[in-house]
């Protein structure tokens, strides 16, 4: 070869399945976790989630009985961590319907190992999401009136609020992300029933597997409905966020009101997507032995994804910036040089760094194959990822008239609701890894060589095989 | 799943067939380009409406061959194996790019019958150019220019030459030479794309800003890209060339990506106007006010329904991308789109009332003529897909039976 290149580059990519795996090792691996009593680390991990989720009881339980007073609301910061904590929960969700639809409709098979974890995360995510709005809103016994719903008194919501808009939104996305991470699970919760060792596990998978038994009828509607809830989800990861962005961008306040929010937004919650992923996986990955599903090719694929996204949001820092100075608009240029440099310059400074200065580390192939670096990298972006949101929310704090500007302090009930909302979240995850088969069995064995119908066992054709399968699978977008 | 697939046709390009196409683009170029001149300045009063007609057939190519080059970046990118085989027809549409620079010239000329920020006296009377002059200056315009310009004909030779060398000699590592470069030249083509949409096309208005008009223009960049491939794909497979690598699915996906981007156009240009309607700022509803008044409406509506509702319907069906005439029709329509969404950025800024004007055709075969001519003397004379590429078998065994 004419030219000097590195002996780890390949044509194509490695296998997707690592170590000597049949499909009953496979069954083993994944099913072993549910089956085997509860470790310690699992013992101690779900303490102290249920710990956060007692913070969030008192907290939440201290705001219905007091009011949004105990935060640290003012005039005019009338928003504070309840939107900020929403949006950034809603985002995570995100990386798990683009897996599992996104990357489904691109023929990336190297979602199989990630998609039913990061579609349970995005479940999660999404229920602590719906948490902010319904405390923020005071009065929670009047939710429902959020909902159009015909009544005496002619009284309906506001059909021209972007507020609304992520009700419908929102839930919409609930139900069809819950509908396909269980349709998903349908084959491998009959793998679970079938294993069952005692009646309630056996009664509560078998109710739950629907009577699947594997027949070529089943896997043919199976396909078919993974299909057609695909193609539903993928809109559908792009008009959540683009609604979210509408509750600020519909607004005429500087900093909030710019064109490019609906698919910055959708690049952001990406992005936080995936690092979650990652700060969720990785640990799993490590406790659970799957290292030989989610191998470090899922890893680098992952940190690619961050590494595009994170630059897509520094592209949208950058227009913004430049556009309002280019506008010749003196508010527009005022909110944006307050915000680096205003009363919350470190809040700006702290998410620029996260979000666009750390993930150029993955530039480097040493930091983007290294689960260690991709751990700490993931908390990075978490942070940073907030603290956007939290910059965005903060623009309230000095607006038209000086004589109103104010600062806005957290209360300790701001951040016993974040911290609780954390304590909701890793216990639903928890239970999940504890209960349900945190890799898609099904899926994975589709992807091995033995799935081939040309196989011809270990040993033989194994090259050929995986060349085919490197042949149908499309790298694109 | 189909079997694997190994590359057997003949890799040329019949001569009469290319001699032929390479004719007529450049006949109808010149003409259309004498026609252009004749009537642009021999006509009294016809120099504005030649240079408006120009800058929008110029930008109406531009996007497009930027949009090829990205294509070929977006390959090695993500390491695709899918569209090895439609690489180098990208490539040879992407090696374009000095051709686009050539034709820049007339945009430069007419600068100042374009771009009313460029009159000393005008920016002097206004306080707002006046602040924008550090940007909005005549030799910073042109540097710029000249910088876009000369990093799209490097990166686009680049790829060119590297893809070339490897029908010689098969060496992997040119392989692995291009994708290293790919994500480089991403953010170049990026930033540069946004900047050359800004400078270009949005200081027609110097006044209005938009964050996401550099996004909404790499959408229709994309789109008219993958709208030629079908073309070109389709008009080599007729004349008998690489029938037998050019699968159904090929076609199939390219049909996809220009759907999807149909749609991510729309999603982009919806965003822009329903924020900015819904704010209700008069400096920034100013654009569209423009827009949907003094006739303008026609052609604002006519983007709504050809460029996103009748594609939307008409190619969503795996039938219609799969079959040739359909695929065939759903890409010159796109093509036809993306110039009328050029028209609608462009045009309003020279006429109040809605007007076309004999220019515009004329143009528009000028640079579509010699754009089709230049692209088919170069597809005449090499390979017509990468033969030695090692992934070229993975693209033409894939099938999209799911």
């Amino acid at each position: 070869m004419a030219h000097a290149h590195s002996s780890s580059e390949t044509v194509f990519p490695p296998p997707l399945v690592e170590g000597k795996h049949t499909f009953h090792s496979v069954t083993e691996a994944v099913c072993s976790i549910v089956e085997a009593p509860p470790s310690k680390g699992w013992l101690a991990s779900f303490a102290l989630a249920l710990m956060g989720l007692g913070i969030l009881g008192i907290s939440v339980g201290y705001l219905f009985w007091e009011g949004t007073g105990v935060w640290g609301l003012n005039q005019p910061v009338g928003w504070g961590f309840a939107i900020v904590n929403f949006v950034f929960w809603v985002g995570i969700g995100h990386a798990g319907t683009l897996i599992s639809a996104i990357l489904f409709l691109f023929r990336q098979k190297w979602r199989t190992s990630i998609n039913r974890f990061a579609e349970a995360m995005t479940i999660f995510a999404v229920i602590c999401a719906l948490l902010f709005p319904t405390i923020h809103v005071g009065r929670v016994w009047l939710l429902y009136w959020a909902l159009p719903i015909p009544n005496q008194m002619g009284m309906w919501p506001n059909f021209r609020s972007p507020l609304l808009w992520d009700v419908f939104a929102v839930s919409t996305y609930f139900t069809v992300s819950l509908l396909f991470w269980y349709v998903g699970l349908i084959p491998d919760l009959a793998t679970l029933r079938d294993r069952a060792k005692n009646k309630i596990s056996f009664y509560a998978y078998g109710m739950l597997a629907l009577g699947w038994r594997g027949a070529n009828r089943h896997w043919q509607n199976y396909e078919k409905a993974y299909l057609i809830l695909a193609g539903l989800s993928a809109p559908l990861v792009l008009s959540v966020h683009t609604i979210v962005s509408f509750d600020f961008a519909v607004s005429v306040i500087p900093g909030w009101h710019t064109t490019i929010f609906p698919p910055y937004f959708v690049a952001g919650a990406i992005f936080s997507g995936f690092a979650m992923v990652l700060t969720l996986a990785i640990p799993a990955r490590k406790i659970f032995h799957l290292e030989d599903f989610m191998t470090i090719r899922h890893i680098e694929n992952m940190n690619k994804i961050i590494l595009v996204t994170g630059m897509m949001v520094g592209y949208a820092y950058a227009m913004e910036f430049f556009v309002a100075w280019y506008s010749a608009s003196e508010y527009e240029s005022f909110a944006f040089i307050n915000r680096a440099l205003g009363p919350y310059w470190w809040a700006y400074w702290i998410m620029v760094s996260c979000n666009v200065i750390t993930p150029q580390l993955f530039w480097f192939k040493k930091i983007r194959t290294s689960a260690t670096m991709a751990f700490i990298l993931s908390i990075f972006v978490n942070i940073g990822m907030w603290f956007e949101r939290f910059v965005i929310t903060m623009s309230l704090h000095r607006d038209y008239l000086p004589s109103s500007w104010d600062y806005y302090t957290p209360t300790l009930w701001d951040f016993g609701c974040l911290v609780g909302s954390f304590g909701l979240f890793f216990t639903l995850f928890l239970l999940f890894l504890k209960f349900l088969p945190a890799i898609a069995m099904a899926e994975i064995k589709g992807v091995m060589p033995e799935a081939d119908p040309h196989w011809e066992g270990h040993g033989h054709a194994h090259g050929a095989a995986s060349g085919h399968d490197d042949a149908v699978e499309k790298h694109h977008g | 799943m189909s079997a694997r697939m190994h590359f057997s046709d003949n890799p040329k390009l019949d001569p009469v067939v290319g001699a032929s196409l390479t004719r007529i683009g450049y006949g109808l170029g010149v003409a259309g380009l004498l026609v252009s001149l004749g009537l642009g300045f021999g006509v009294e009063g016809n120099q504005k409406q030649f240079y408006f007609s120009w800058l929008t057939a110029f930008l109406w190519m531009v996007t497009l061959t930027a949009g090829a080059l990205f294509f070929v970046v977006l390959h090695h990118l993500v390491r695709a194996n899918w569209s090895t085989a439609l690489r180098r027809t990208a490539e040879n549409i992407a090696a374009n790019m000095p051709l686009m620079a050539l034709l820049f010239v007339p945009v430069l000329i007419g600068s100042s019958d374009l771009f009313h920020w460029s009159h000393a006296d005008v920016v002097a009377a206004d306080p707002s150019l006046q602040y924008k002059s550090g940007y909005l200056n005549m030799p910073f315009f042109i540097g710029r220019a000249v910088v876009f310009l000369i990093l799209w004909i490097a990166i686009a030779f680049f790829y060119r030459k590297h893809s070339l060398a490897q029908d010689e000699s098969g060496d992997v590592g040119l392989t692995f030479k291009m994708r290293r470069f790919a994500p480089v030249a991403t953010l170049v083509w990026a930033m540069s794309l946004t900047f050359a949409m800004f400078d270009w096309s949005m200081s027609l208005d110097p006044h209005w800003f938009s964050t996401i008009y550099g996004v909404i223009n790499f959408a229709g960049s994309m789109m008219a890209c993958y709208a030629a491939l079908a073309l070109a794909s389709l008009w080599l497979t007729k004349n008998g060339a690489l029938t037998r690598t050019y699968t159904v699915d090929n076609f199939h996906d390219v049909g996809k990506l220009m759907w999807g981007f149909t749609i991510f156009w729309t999603y982009t240009s919806f965003s822009q106007y329903f924020l900015i309607w819904y704010g209700n700022i008069p400096e920034e509803t100013i654009w569209f006010v423009v827009r949907q008044s003094n006739g303008w409406m026609a052609l604002f509506l006519t983007l709504v329904l050809g460029h996103f509702i009748f594609p939307f319907w008409f190619l969503m069906s795996r039938h219609m991308k799969r079959g040739r005439k359909t695929l065939g029709i759903g890409a010159v329509w796109l093509l036809l789109m993306h110039y009328c969404d050029h028209y609608v950025m462009v045009m309003p800024n020279l006429h109040h009332h809605l007007h076309f004007h004999i220019l515009d055709v004329t143009c528009l075969v000028a640079i579509g003529g010699l754009s089709v001519g230049a692209w088919a003397q170069r597809t005449a004379k090499v390979n017509l897909v990468p033969i030695k590429d090692p992934q070229l078998d993975a693209s033409m065994s894939y099938d999209n039976a799911v």
